[in-house]
């Protein structure tokens, strides 16, 4: 049976600087266009980032939880919690509650002791470990310039390119991703948002329009 | 939406599937003759056979009146034909705009077996309608003239299908007024400030064209 997508687009992929993420800003019911303006990629802590797809209220309540989980953790062991420790957490919570109706398609993505770490984690309970993942009904267009675009030897630069490029042709083709673009970089250091770009402004930057085409548009009519 | 011995017909540019866009440049208002416009909204392939069908009646009519057809016959007329289907409809909903007797603004829309409804103001359909209704309602005003007209058709479209995932790219504006008609498509940006600075472009010319209605 066909899971009815999430309406967002949202993707992350480690390379060799670092782990990229980035997310669209829409929120729909059904059709109607509730905001432009949602934050999807939410900070656990100053070192790993989730990312947002499916209930907002789900994501932003379990991710705040797994914050304090990680916190907790930090207190008890006196080091941080890997990504791999903070996604388990986050999966088995999921479990627990399968069945219950939570919507909720995240990604957990951080550095840690061995490096960037990159794991997806859903509502059924499932959880992947991978080098690219993209969640939400604007996937499929964004794996197509993801998949296309990666070399795991780019700079941050490059890559938080790709990764707008790959969020703007996703808001371009599913009606349910839109908004603003942003992109955030995870490195040794922990994360650092790189930008937030209109994605209608992406579009023009990316596809000029000729002036001389608008002027044509600009006569008398003389057939429909 | 009805101007003073004007009027004004908009539509959005998107084309998709469900969630999926498939085009930003679809053309949804058809020209009729010069003084009756016809925008169509819903499944596209059902728009387009309409369309080519009441051109057909339209040409018929040309042929045996030897006059075109004022716009409340037109749109008795797609009224019965859509009523026709009253089982097996056609998935649009139509909207009709022209000028009658002594240019005389008319509107209505239908929905999709036919049920008229005139208005004097304004008349919307499609996915953002209820949005479109709100827009509307808070932006006309009585006895616009057609630069102002197209300002307030253009700001409430643009507004409205700005809160719906199946509407948007930009629109197509066609304001028209006694023996001229004048045509503006704008680019559509989430930024208000470009929009703002195509909006004045498009004010320019129209200005332009209007003053000379010969060119």
């Amino acid at each position: 049976m066909v899971k009815p997508a999430k309406g967002t687009t949202t993707l992350a992929f480690i390379f060799k600087e670092g782990v990229m993420v980035a997310a669209d800003s829409r929120a729909s019911m059904g059709g109607y266009i509730s905001s432009q303006s949602v934050k999807k990629i939410i900070e656990i802590n100053p070192y790993m980032l989730g990312t947002m797809a499916g209930g907002a209220a789900d994501c932003q309540f379990w991710h705040r939880n797994l914050g304090t989980k990680c916190r907790l953790h930090e207190l008890a062991n006196k080091r941080r919690i890997s990504v791999t420790g903070a996604s388990k957490l986050l999966a088995n919570i999921l479990y627990s509650y399968r069945g219950m109706g939570l919507s909720v398609g995240t990604m957990i993505a951080g550095w840690d002791e061995t490096g960037p770490g990159l794991y997806y984690v859903d509502n059924e309970g499932g959880r992947l470990k991978g080098m690219r993942f993209s969640v939400g009904s604007g996937s499929p267009y964004a794996y197509g310039v993801l998949d296309n675009g990666y070399r795991y030897d780019m700079s941050v630069e490059e890559a938080a390119e790709l990764a707008r490029r790959a969020i703007y042709h996703a808001t371009f083709r599913d009606g349910a991703s839109g908004g603003v673009a942003s992109v955030y970089y995870v490195g040794p250091n922990g994360w650092k948002k790189l930008s937030g770009d209109d994605v209608g402004e992406l579009h023009y930057r990316y596809y000029p329009v000729m002036p001389s085409t608008v002027e044509q548009e600009m006569v008398e009519v003389t057939g429909a | 939406m009805v101007g003073k011995n004007c009027f004004a017909i908009a539509s959005d540019r998107r084309l998709g599937v469900q969630l999926q866009t498939i085009a930003t440049d679809f053309q949804r208002i058809y020209k009729v003759h010069d003084r009756l416009f016809l925008g169509l909204s819903g499944l596209a392939t059902d728009a387009q056979t309409l369309y080519q069908r009441l051109v057909f009646r339209h040409k018929l009519y040309q042929l045996r009146e030897e006059r075109d057809m004022k716009p409340e016959t037109f749109a008795n007329l797609v009224s019965a034909i859509l009523y026709e289907k009253r089982f097996g409809p056609y998935f649009c909903q139509p909207v009709i705009a022209g000028l009658g007797d002594e240019d005389k603004p008319f509107i209505c829309t239908m929905d999709s077996i036919g049920a008229k409804e005139l208005a004097k103001d304004f008349v919307v359909a499609g996915t953002a309608s209820e949005s479109l209704y709100g827009a509307c309602e808070s932006m006309f005003k009585e006895g616009m003239e057609p630069e102002e007209l197209f300002e307030t058709v253009s700001q409430a479209l643009l507004s409205s299908v700005d809160r719906d995932c199946l509407s948007g790219w930009g629109g197509h504006v066609y304001v028209v007024r006694e023996n001229t008609d004048v045509r503006c498509i704008f680019k559509h940006d989430h930024s208000d400030m470009i929009l703002l600075r195509s909006i004045k472009y498009i004010e320019k010319e129209l200005n332009m064209l209007l003053r000379d209605p010969h060119t």
